[in-house]
């Protein structure tokens, strides 16, 4: 296999991590190494020619070429499996929509969320229940950190750098779950957004980490909590509008599903009523009002709110498709919501995952 | 043991600088609207326009976030000044 990157010759393994330190070729966290034989078996698993581009990484502009990309998969832990779909995932986040150039420099805190979609979540161990936003699975880690470690290496967005976050999260280091679709009354995410049932998809989404919405009840009850829990005014959505996505667990799910609520009901009723008094969001400050005439004058924010009127209600995103909602984590009572970037983008993002080039 | 490199090699090329203009009067200022603040950007176009004395092109970007396409940086390029970056 012809492969063009640069030969590192190293005596033993604490070397090799070290000199990864050293070069600032890491994350922070030590590396597997990306030796040559394990770089082609990841190739091979993808059948495209090593020298394929996906596209230039923001914001530095280095090629997500194959042979790189599995490099960095490598580092991150991925097995040959794995990779098609940490490929899918780069495609995704490298479309226009997506604008991973503002979300990887952005002071905000997002980072770009990759849901797994497709019977593939389930053939490769990826979690989908208890924990799904935590440690403990070798594919959620593995294909986050991949995603995250060619981020790093190929557009070079540090945070000493042109990454401007100011708080971020810990999603930094790996940041991937998989949509619980066997206890799940509903289409999973990818169906709705056009891909085949039975089809394996990734879904990008650029959102700040999860937060917990105590939430269990009636269907009433629950979207009481939700709503709240949504348009809180630290959200920039409620400044800017935006996309947020909804973590509902199986049990609430069920619940809802027995009550004769669809995804698209709860969505519609979401979008209705997680509002704010135009009176609430002045009260931030005249930096938050400066944010949304900006947007206003760009053409950005809808003219059907009126912005001098005090009691108009402003929601949180501009169409109740711009509510995401997945299956995802334990039955229990907590679900959460994970409000996105606002207006400017990050904006979710299905890719179908392929098996062949 | 051989290891690949995660990484591309630096660019060792890059562009030579203009020579700096000695006044801003009659020069070509590109001004890079990245469509955010429209009035303060209009504002600055104008004081630009009045102070100076320079022939102000207002070139604007699709997004605020998103990077600037190659024929708008050709464009402002081709200027003898550019105002690429406005902070807010």
């Amino acid at each position: 296999m012809d492969l063009v990157s640069e030969r590192l010759n190293v005596e033993d393994y604490d070397e090799a991590v070290e000199l990864f330190y050293e070069r600032g070729w890491t994350d922070g966290l030590p590396i597997v190494l990306p030796t040559r034989r394990r770089v082609e078996a990841m190739i091979a698993a993808s059948l495209r020619d090593p020298q394929h581009s996906l596209g230039a990484v923001p914001p530095k502009g280095g090629p997500a070429t194959i042979e790189k990309l599995a490099i960095n998969a490598v580092m991150g832990g991925c097995l040959p499996e794995h990779f098609p779909v940490v490929i899918a995932a780069m495609q995704a986040m490298l479309e226009p929509t997506h604008n991973l150039n503002g979300v990887l420099q952005t002071t905000h805190m997002c980072v770009s969320l990759v849901i797994v979609n497709g019977p593939i979540a389930r053939r490769l161990g990826f979690n989908s229940r208890d924990g799904v936003f935590g440690n403990g699975y070798r594919a959620n880690a593995a294909v986050g950190r991949a995603v995250r470690l060619a981020l790093w290496n190929l557009g070079g967005a540090f945070p000493w750098d042109t990454d401007k976050s100011t708080l971020s999260h810990p999603g930094e280091y790996a940041f991937c779950i998989a949509e619980e679709e066997e206890d799940n009354p509903w289409r999973p995410l990818h169906v709705e957004r056009g891909c085949p049932d039975g089809s394996d998809a990734v879904t990008v989404f650029a959102c700040e980490a999860p937060h917990s919405v105590f939430c269990y009840g009636t269907p009433e009850e629950m979207l009481h909590v939700l709503t709240d829990s949504m348009c809180a005014l630290g959200n920039n959505n409620v400044h800017v509008l935006g996309q947020t996505l909804v973590t509902l667990n199986p049990l609430n799910a069920e619940e809802f599903a027995r009550r004769g609520w669809s995804k698209a009901d709860i969505r519609h009723y979401l979008w209705e009523h997680a509002r704010r008094r135009l009176a609430d969001v002045r009260a931030c400050g005249v930096v938050h009002e400066q944010f949304r005439k900006m947007e206003r004058d760009a053409g950005r924010y809808p003219h059907r709110y009126d912005l001098d009127n005090p009691t108009t209600r402003l929601p949180v995103t501009a169409t109740p498709d711009d509510i995401h909602i997945v299956v995802a984590g334990g039955r229990s009572y907590f679900a959460a919501v994970l409000p996105g970037w606002g207006g400017f983008g990050g904006f979710a993002v299905t890719r179908r995952i392929e098996w062949s080039s | 043991m051989e290891l690949l490199s995660p990484v591309w090699p630096a660019a060792t090329a890059s562009r030579p600088a203009k020579t700096r203009p000695r006044a801003l009067s009659g020069i070509r200022i590109a001004l890079v609207d990245d469509n955010l603040d429209i009035p303060f950007t209009t504002h600055l176009e104008t004081l630009l326009t009045e102070r100076t004395g320079a022939k102000v092109r207002r070139l604007v970007k699709p997004s605020g976030t998103a990077p600037s396409p190659p024929a708008l940086l050709d464009d402002a390029a081709a200027s003898d000044v550019a105002v690429v970056g406005i902070g807010l």
